[in-house]
């Protein structure tokens, strides 16, 4: 089973110290610098968190990200943060990106948001979709402009782009957008939160990209197509619910996943993980590491 | 012509209080700041609360009242004539309600957006209501407040929606399987309605019992899921059916198309106070394209109920002070669109808690003086036709 691996992309929740610690920045009650001191153990017990669960690929956590565009909207020329908007169903809200121009990102993000890591790793980006999403520029402009000038020169063994707001829409534009991005690292389009039906039957397995990921608690199993051929990032950790998965019934769904024929499989969140609290998230990593674990077992 | 002016909920704590409450020092800044904002707004003995914060080792519930006496001055100092205590005694607007329940645990920390969070719990089995948890704060505001007071509560099914379902939740038997939103919807109903039918309605019995007559019932969460508005429009009607209150409900920062038609099922509810400033342009001007904000307010006005639009006016999210003008152009837009001032009250999009006091006083100075403006303008007009 060496095609299983296991990871955590996206957003990771900001411990309790974090929380304080950046609720006193803005209250004037602390220093930046003593924020900065406290991202890096929040980074270090992630990153330690991860190598105990036998995570395959590390992640930094974005523990800087305010949202999934921010550092990119403060770094563009031609865009900029718009309204606070909801984030999906969620209760967290997001800065939309604002177009005023041509997007054109002034280079690449630095080490406080793609932190060095201890290890092969991933990193996350939003998908061409999603920064277009709202603004009126095309997904393939902002690969182009920002996208793509941003994984230059990133260290990376995948890039995940994640996905929330696709659907069953614009499927060409995205692909656009994709094809702008090749020639880099592996990149993984991440369906996040929600059925990935609609995706899936308008060819979303055909898209450009070296892994889907597909949320399992939204979309039935029988929805992955036959023959599906990628990396397939399986949702299989409730990033919205507090519940602690048990890695038997993991284990049994990577079988289901076999039988249909899927190969190459690495388990994941079926979104950012900051969607429940840092020691919840913990545990939850843990229950991923045992759930491949329990899978190699089974197979051996 | 007179168009009422109001509070949303929430102010933010002053810094004493937040200090004495973590087991801080305080330093001298922050007796300052009890000293001037007592005079300022005319905090009867704010001599007494000085000399306590000198003193030093004050008790937190002597603290939450004076906080709670500081927020209704400042409220009223304003001139706003519907006031509340910016929710001092409280925690917060979801851990306060739940705290006081039963049936949640506590679940840690998520974030609400950039450096702002709230604590979130799961319902973990049948929820109920541990004592009717706004009662003290109702009766002291009752022994201080010139202006009339209007409370707000937490509703159903926010609560609902900003808590993990444990209980209703399968444990296993998800993954893959399609459990669907239908069986999510469900699970929810269940929840929201045990939370109208135990937690919220003997809340409401209990103020109503102290004398409250008009309760805001806080939906925030209100639109979070497209397809459950119904459910949001059932559970405020469970809550308060049948009883003798004035009720209003607060939405902010939504798509509020969505609301509809769902809402004109609430016909208990006699006034929504909306956030629309948040998505307005800062320009002067009465006309629709002026007004990009308020787009939707048509749809309050042809409710068929007649509701009351509490207009917000205010962009709770920026220290930008709207000028009297600015507020007083929205307030024009409004009545042009619902053709009945009567209609219109005025307030901010939401609680000012993210604001320091400086700034929240000063938006709430110019929300009053924009009130004024808009009447003066209006009642001018109305000479002008006459003769």
């Amino acid at each position: 089973v060496a095609d299983l691996q296991a990871f955590a992309p996206g957003i990771y929740p900001r411990s309790e110290a974090l929380v304080q610690a950046t609720r006193d920045l803005d209250r004037g009650r602390t220093t930046q610098e003593a924020v900065d001191e406290q991202v890096e153990r929040d980074l270090a017990a992630a990153v330690e968190a991860q190598q105990a669960a036998g995570l395959d690929l590390l992640a930094d956590g974005m523990l800087r990200w305010q949202d999934h565009f921010r550092p990119l909207l403060e770094r563009a020329d031609g865009l900029e943060t718009g309204a606070l908007t909801r984030f999906l169903d969620t209760n967290t809200f997001y800065r939309a990106p604002k177009a005023t121009g041509e997007p054109r990102l002034q280079g690449p993000l630095d080490e406080r948001y793609v932190a060095p890591l201890p290890g092969p790793r991933l990193v996350t980006l939003p998908s061409p979709f999603a920064l277009s999403f709202g603004t009126g520029v095309s997904p393939k402009e902002m690969a182009e402009g920002v996208l793509k000038p941003a994984l230059e020169g990133l260290d990376a063994e995948l890039v995940v782009l994640a996905e929330p707001f696709l659907g069953g829409q614009a499927l060409d534009e995205l692909a656009e957008g994709l094809e702008a991005l090749s020639g880099g690292p592996k990149l993984a389009l991440w369906l996040e939160f929600g059925d990935a039906k609609p995706a899936l039957e308008q060819g979303a397995a055909e898209l450009p990209v070296d892994g889907l990921g597909i949320d399992f608690y939204a979309t039935h199993l029988d929805d992955v197509p036959d023959g599906f051929g990628k990396l397939l990032l399986a949702g299989v950790l409730d990033a919205r619910n507090s519940l602690a998965e048990e890695p038997r019934e993991l284990a049994a769904f990577v079988a289901k996943l076999r039988e249909r024929g899927v190969e190459e499989i690495a388990l994941v969140p079926n979104g950012d993980l900051q969607y429940v609290s840092e020691p919840y998230a913990r545990e939850k990593l843990a229950r991923l590491g045992k759930a491949k674990t329990a899978t190699v077992e089974a197979a051996a | 012509m007179k168009f009422l002016t109001h509070e949303i909920g929430s102010l933010a704590k002053p810094p004493w209080l937040v200090k004495t409450s973590q087991g801080r020092e305080l330093d001298p800044s922050d007796i300052e700041q009890a000293r001037s904002w007592g005079e300022k707004v005319g905090v009867e003995g704010h001599e007494e609360l000085v000399e306590t914060l000198e003193r030093g080792g004050a008790d937190v519930d002597e603290l939450n009242h004076w906080a709670s006496r500081y927020c209704v001055r400042l409220q009223e100092s304003a001139g706003l004539e519907v006031i509340w205590d910016g929710e001092q005694p409280r925690s917060e607007m979801y851990a306060w309600a739940i705290d006081h329940s039963t049936g949640f645990e506590p679940r840690g920390t998520v974030r609400s957006f950039d450096n702002k969070y709230y604590s979130k719990s799961a319902a973990v089995g049948p929820v109920g209501l541990a004592e009717p948890y706004h009662n003290d704060e109702f009766s002291f505001l009752q022994s201080v407040a010139k202006a009339r007071l209007k409370i707000p509560i937490t509703g159903a099914y926010t609560l609902a929606v900003w808590s993990y379902d444990e209980h209703h939740t399968p444990r296993e038997g998800r993954l893959g399987a399609g459990y669907g939103r239908k069986s999510e919807i469900e699970a929810r109903r269940e929840l929201t309605l045990d939370i109208a039918r135990n937690i919220i309605r003997p809340n409401l019995e209990a103020l109503i019992a102290l004398g409250a007559d008009w309760i805001q019932i806080d939906e925030p969460g209100a639109s979070t899921e497209a397809d459950e508005l119904d459910l949001f429009v059932e559970s405020f009607n469970v809550s308060v059916e049948g009883l003798d209150c004035m009720f209003s409900t607060h939405l902010c920062f939504s798509d509020y198309e969505l609301f509809f038609p769902a809402i004109e099922g609430m016909s208990e509810c006699r006034q929504y106070c909306v956030g629309f400033a948040n998505y307005d342009s800062r320009e002067l001007g009465t006309s629709a394209e002026d007004r990009p904000g308020y787009e939707v307010i048509s749809k309050f006005r042809d409710l068929s109920y007649d509701p009351i639009l509490g207009l917000g006016v205010l962009d709770i999210h920026t220290d930008f002070v709207e000028s009297p003008e600015l507020v007083r152009d929205r307030i024009l837009h409004a009545v042009e669109v619902f053709g009945d001032p009567a209609r219109i009250h005025v307030c901010p999009d939401c609680g000012l808690r993210t604001r320091s006091w400086d700034v929240a006083y000063a938006k709430l100075q110019a929300l009053v003086e924009g009130a004024q403006l808009a009447e003066k303008a209006i009642t001018g007009a109305a000479a002008a036709t006459q003769s």
